[in-house]
């Protein structure tokens, strides 16, 4: 391959420059902010989202519609349950495969429904239990063949009907993708505004060494316009996708 | 991919003549442009996202050695690899050799231009490894063996009966009729391809320097598939893609996706930080960045032409391009189609190859009115006309002795009163006894492509100076 220094020096020179070790960011790109600054105004984002929670929710649930969620708001985590229950038993689910996430816990949905006799699964190994290759491979077969695949969610963005996770242990890449229904749990205080308060909040947590290996931004159904121009929902992702918000 | 510019003529031709890819091509407009001006205008802040996108654009290109080599250590900071290469040839070469050292069979790919550019398929399928195009758009154009129409609806010519004939002919199954019973064939076909393949190869949208990510922008899911499922996942960018900061993505994902397809968001954007992290259930544990210029540096290199790497490649001039929209993707011969394909393929490709590329447009200035980061497309196709005409390579010079020739007696008629009044009143001449009713419809060789659409008013008898003094003298 080409050597990474030549490949540089010569972009400077078509430039007509040496190359430069240190830039002043122009004030059009975040990076002219400080680190302090940053984390002061990711601080001010999050108390906002904090005190207009409510109002968030609702914006939320417009957004989300435009972009093709089914978006059901519910008082409290049972409720949340029994939304879930609802949505898989219409669909004739008969395998769900879960998330292993903080809201989770709080709405009751294994119980709920291993009670209905709908088979469930969680797509992660067994905590505790190391990685390795037949384990994302079992998580893989798992997420290919289940109906339905339940989440929470990291952030969601009112400005776009837009979902945020971030793939770690207990929440594969997968479980929101592969399985033909996709529901996300939404519990007040997640909602962001727009977009900018996203990614500034994602590169405080880079400062902080929190950024994760990678994100995913889901806003709608899998959907394509190749065909003769016309929209048709679930190509590659979920065909169908259920929002379920809490409060 | 080979270059076929040289043939624009003759293919745009064909292409006019073709009912059938006319029809097809009447989607674009109805398909896109009209969604883009529906999303632009309901857009708050919509100029001002442009503007900032245009700044940060113009930082990032005037200092591209700086932000490159901080994403290249930022990326190697998390664990992932990157490799440049100086043209196609060695870029696609990297891939195969990873995957053939890695023992991959099947590669599943998300949309990538520069793949295009670098003819990554063919040299996969010379080493025996399977190529398995994941957009349902370049799917189709995979099968049928064509290379893309559109840089975003790459197979927006083939009509629903075409596409059918082509799926069924790969599934083995009966022929589908509507949209949704062809997507739900392709569905199956590639969701098996998604189980087998050990490497994903996608393109990038935005690098971002200070964190060492890649982002990735689709509606139909196979960006996170080849992201998710194989075990190694190679991404080729070209060393334009890069922004500097990951709160800066916010502007650029509005103003791409808009121009794009007229949504407000696509249904997924994927940011990549490097390879699966030690705690995570999935994700690839080999994460490659291959930075590629390809002749990139041509357009760097040229001041004038500079600015053409500010480029989002959303596809929004192609759209407002009443050129593209009736000659389509495939006559100008190379990856990148439409009013940029016709300043950055001539250049990267062979400005000799592609001379008939900056002629292609009527300077209407469409392209320049709907660009999302507000490229000045016509003056650089001014830019390269003047280049071929007059530039310092004389063996690109495109204009011919006939031109020249006609060029230096209008510039000695132009340059003095007396000849010009003698060229109008030998004009007249000329023209008269070929007119009737004081216009002209027929001109001979090497004037008569003026003569095959329009008509043209023979000059009055008395030219205006003349009645002019002649209204003076008479008051």
């Amino acid at each position: 391959m080409t050597d990474r220094n030549a490949f540089l020096e010569k972009i400077a020179d078509h430039l007509g420059k040496k190359r430069d070790r240190r830039v002043q960011p122009d004030v059009s790109t975040h990076l002219a902010e400080t680190r302090e600054q940053a984390s002061a105004r990711a601080d001010r984002m999050r108390k906002e989202a904090r005190d207009n929670a409510t109002a968030l929710l609702g914006a939320l649930q417009e957004g989300a519609t435009a972009q093709g969620w089914v978006v059901h708001r519910v008082p409290s985590p049972e409720d949340a349950a029994d939304a879930v229950i609802d949505i898989c038993q219409r669909s004739a689910a008969r395998s769900v495969l879960l998330a292993r996430m903080e809201a989770l816990s709080r709405v009751p949905v294994e119980k709920t429904l291993k009670a209905a006799g709908i088979d469930v699964t969680v797509a992660a190994r067994p905590e505790g239990e190391a990685y390795s290759e037949e384990a994302r491979l079992a998580v893989r077969r798992a997420a290919f063949t289940a109906d339905v695949g339940i989440t929470g969610v990291d952030y969601a963005v009112a400005e776009t009907g837009t979902v945020v996770l971030h793939p770690r242990g207990g929440v594969s890449r997968l479980v929101s993708l592969a399985p033909p229904r996709h529901i996300a749990i939404i519990e007040k205080g997640q909602v962001l505004p727009s977009l900018d308060e996203l990614f500034a909040l994602e590169r405080e947590a880079f400062h902080a060494g929190r950024l994760t290996s990678s994100y995913n931004l889901i806003s709608g159904p899998s959907r394509t316009g190749d065909i003769g121009a016309t929209i048709v929902q679930g190509v590659h992702g979920p065909v169908e996708v259920h929002m379920v918000l809490i409060g | 991919m080979e270059v076929k510019t040289r043939a624009f003529k003759g293919k745009a031709n064909e292409t006019l003549a073709d009912p059938v890819l006319q029809k097809s091509l009447e989607n674009v407009y109805s398909g896109f442009h009209l969604r883009r001006i529906q999303a632009g205008g309901a857009t708050p802040g919509w100029d001002e996202q442009r503007d900032r996108a245009r700044a940060i654009k113009a930082h990032t290109i005037a200092n591209l050695d700086y932000y490159l080599d901080m994403l290249v250590r930022n990326v190697e900071a998390k664990g992932g690899k990157v490799h440049f290469a100086d043209d196609g040839k060695e870029a696609a070469r990297f891939v195969v050799d990873l995957a053939r050292s890695r023992g991959v069979k099947t590669v599943i790919k998300s949309k990538s231009m520069v793949s295009e550019e670098i003819g990554l398929n063919d040299l996969l399928e010379a080493e025996s490894i399977e190529p398995v195009e994941t957009d349902l758009g370049e799917y189709i154009i995979q099968l049928a063996r064509e290379t893309p129409y559109h840089i975003i609806a790459p197979a927006i010519h083939k009509t629903p009966e075409q596409v059918a004939e082509l799926l069924a002919a790969k599934s083995g199954g009966p022929k589908k009729t509507t949209a949704k019973e062809m997507t739900a064939v392709a569905r199956t076909l590639l969701r098996d391809a998604f189980q087998r393949a050990d490497m994903g190869v996608t393109g990038v949208n935005f690098a971002v320097a200070e964190t060492g990510s890649i982002t990735l922008v689709t509606n139909e899911g196979n960006g996170r598939m080849c992201t998710s499922a194989p075990r190694i996942h190679v991404a080729l960018m070209g060393m334009e893609k890069v922004v500097p900061s990951m709160a800066d993505l916010s502007a650029f994902l509005r103003i791409l996706i808009r121009s794009a397809t007229g949504q407000r968001i696509s249904a997924y954007v994927s940011v990549v930080n490097g390879p699966r992290a030690a705690g995570d259930e999935d994700g690839p544990e080999e994460f490659h960045l291959v930075i590629v210029d390809n002749n990139r540096s041509r357009l760097l290199k040229d001041a004038a032409l500079r600015e053409s790497l500010y480029c989002i490649r959303c596809g929004a001039c192609m759209n407002a391009c009443p050129v593209y929209r009736k000659v389509g993707g495939h006559s100008y011969g190379w990856v990148y189609p439409g009013p940029i394909g016709a300043v950055v393929s001539p250049v990267m490709s062979g400005l000799k190859e592609g001379k008939a590329l900056p002629f292609a447009s009527s300077l209407c200035g469409a392209c320049r009115e709907v660009c999302p980061v507000r490229i000045d497309i016509p003056s650089m196709l001014l830019h390269l006309r003047s280049e071929l005409a007059e530039g310092a390579d004389r063996s690109q010079r495109s204009a011919g002795v006939v031109d020249r020739a006609s060029f230096r007696l209008w510039r000695f008629g132009m340059s003095g009163r007396g000849r010009f009044d003698l060229g109008a009143r030998l004009v007249r001449f000329v023209l008269w006894p070929l007119s009737r009713r004081g216009w002209t419809g027929w001109l001979p060789f090497p004037l008569g492509g003026w003569t095959s659409t329009r008509r043209f008013k023979v000059p009055a008898g008395r030219s205006f100076v003349a009645r002019w003094r002649n209204r003076q003298g008479g008051a």
